[in-house]
């Protein structure tokens, strides 16, 4: 648990040493700026809520987590680091972890800022406090599973831009298309494409719908992306 | 205090470390010598755990590398060639980190690098970042970080290469003082480097041991068969001649220099006192006359040729058939 913590904290470090990192941020809040003046959530008549914003949070999300996370691991192949770490006595689960704690606590600071906008809502209207919530906790989940894909799409190649690429055209195929996809098809390819339907499932949570079964897609998810993190990181073993 | 058994790497057909044993005694500073791709540095990463072996084990305090890990990365310090740090963190903080990962307290964490600091001559840029430092600085903070858990086994694999003359120096004294406390093992492709530090040679060479020993060992099994160099004003084919009849010789090359004959000879033993005789005896002048002693250079070189003509002769009778 120490060592996680010590990566953990060098690597937000490292995170908040780099431009990316803000541009990352201040390219998060523009877009929901302007997601919620195109909205229009705060016309007069509309009702006290964030449901129309929070339906394309995950969209950019998908983009933007895995560019949190693509320095990650792929950092540590191309710089050599990634040797000093693996001879001091650390494994590769608490490296895997370390890293993924630091990129959840990021994606944490960069959602916060927008709480101002709930604050606003409550400042001139009557919003429903349990749908903010809510989307809150929808809004963290998918951050828990999006930050572990892309933590895993870092762990397969020392390059930041193909570990980007590689976490955020599987999360949009996957992910968010599938929301449009599942109504198209039949079979089980239908059930498939509806369990792995996280807007959909989000929509749940912005609606103010907590699920067990919502809530274990993501923790579900995000557990098996980060088994296969630590898998890939200790695949250099026997390659 | 190291010990490797029948050690194999193999990367696909690729044979980079080839059944390679050797031990290393506590205190000891052994230099492990090769040319470029010979496998120094994949012997090394299996000695740190970096990555395990195909075939073969290694002991570091009496744990293995591959079942205990752990215990083996806590008693070794690595420094690797690439010296690899994070560019964006201060001395500090980056020696900080590494206190943490070897699960030190805060207060030891002070202590420890204090006294790396002290060792490396880091002082003066202990909170500078990484990445504005020199190669030289920043060779020295790996060799701090690899200091800071005290550990019984320093693993240097080319410890001054990119350094300049004075920074090499400042390096190998370092490394010297060090062994005083430390096993050290430290690998290179320049020969003057570990033989100026080390106690121990071990040379490989695409992938085999080829050669072991303290390098006055090294250097006799060489100096066996030495080479004589004389110049005598005479016939050139009567010296030849002459010389060649002397007891011992093994073989002789003459060239015309000016009027002066250069006689090179190859011999099991010590022929100037023949050659002055000889010399007196015939009348010829005599201005030159020396015994080259071999250098571990020489050896080396032999050595590392020796094996690849060997190579090329097998690969040869191989496409023959």
């Amino acid at each position: 648990m120490r060592n996680v913590s010590a990566i953990m904290r060098r690597e937000l470090l490292s995170l908040f040493c780099s431009p990316i990192a803000y541009i990352v941020i201040a390219g998060f809040l523009l877009i929901t700026g302007v997601a919620v003046l195109w909205t229009g959530s705060f016309s007069p008549g509309k009702p006290a809520s964030l449901r129309d914003v929070f339906f394309w949070t995950p969209w950019m999300l998908t983009v933007i987590v895995p560019a949190i996370s693509m320095r990650a691991i792929s950092e540590e192949y191309r710089s050599g680091t990634i040797e000093s770490l693996m001879t001091a006595p650390v494994s590769e689960l608490q490296l895997v972890l370390g890293k993924y704690f630091a990129s959840l606590i990021f994606y944490v600071i960069m959602l916060a800022p927008t709480l101002v906008y709930v604050v606003l809502m409550e400042a001139f209207g009557n919003p429903d406090w349990g749908a903010s919530l809510s989307s809150y906790l929808g809004l963290l989940l998918i951050g828990v599973m999006f930050t572990a894909f892309g933590l895993f799409a870092s762990s397969l190649t020392s390059n930041q831009v193909v570990a980007w690429i590689l976490g955020w055209v599987p999360l949009l195929l996957f992910a968010c298309l599938a929301f449009f996809v599942v109504s198209l098809v039949q079979g089980w390819v239908r059930v498939v494409f509806q369990q792995v339907n996280v807007i959909g499932r989000f929509d749940e949570f912005s609606r103010g719908l907590v699920t067990t079964d919502g809530v274990v897609f993501f923790l579900a998810t995000a557990a098996l992306f980060l088994f296969l993190a630590v898998k890939v990181v200790e695949s250099r073993r026997w390659r | 205090m190291i010990e490797v058994r029948n050690l194999s790497k193999h990367y696909g057909s690729h044979r980079a470390v080839n059944n390679i044993s050797f031990t290393v005694n506590e205190g000891e500073i052994v230099g492990f010598l090769g040319p470029n791709g010979a496998g120094k540095t994949t012997t090394l990463r299996i000695v740190t755990c970096y990555m395990p072996a195909t075939s073969g084990s290694v002991t570091i305090a009496g744990h293995d590398v591959l079942t205990e890990s752990m215990q083996v990365r806590a008693v070794v310090g690595y420094l690797p060639e690439s010296v690899p740090l994070y560019p964006e963190m201060r001395v500090r903080e980056y020696l900080q980190f590494r206190g943490r990962l070897h699960g030190m307290d805060r207060a030891n964490r002070a202590a420890a690098i204090d006294r790396v600091v002290e060792r490396c001559w880091l002082r003066d840029v202990i909170d500078r970042p990484i990445g504005q430092l020199s190669k030289g600085y920043r060779q020295r903070v790996g060799l701090a970080d690899s200091l800071l858990h005290n550990p019984k086994v320093l693993v240097l694999d080319e410890p001054t290469i990119g350094l300049d003359p004075a920074q090499i120096r400042a390096t190998r004294s370092l490394i010297r003082e060090l062994a005083q406390e430390h096993t050290v093992i430290l690998s290179s492709h320049i020969l003057p480097e570990v033989e100026a530090t080390c106690q121990r040679l071990i040379i490989i060479h695409e992938g085999r041991l080829v050669a072991s020993g303290t390098p006055d060992e090294l250097r006799q099994r060489m100096t066996t068969e030495s080479n004589l160099i004389a110049e005598l004003k005479g016939p050139e084919s009567d010296i030849g001649a002459s010389v060649r009849k002397l007891a011992g010789v093994a073989d002789v090359r003459t060239t015309l220099q000016d009027g002066w004959t250069r006689v090179s000879v190859a011999a099991q033993r010590d022929l100037r006192e023949d050659i002055f005789r000889l010399a007196i005896e015939k009348h010829w002048p005599l201005r030159e006359l020396r015994r080259d002693i071999a250098t571990l250079e020489d050896f080396f070189v032999k050595v590392v040729t020796g094996t690849r003509e060997q190579h090329d002769g097998r690969d040869e009778a191989a496409a023959e058939r």
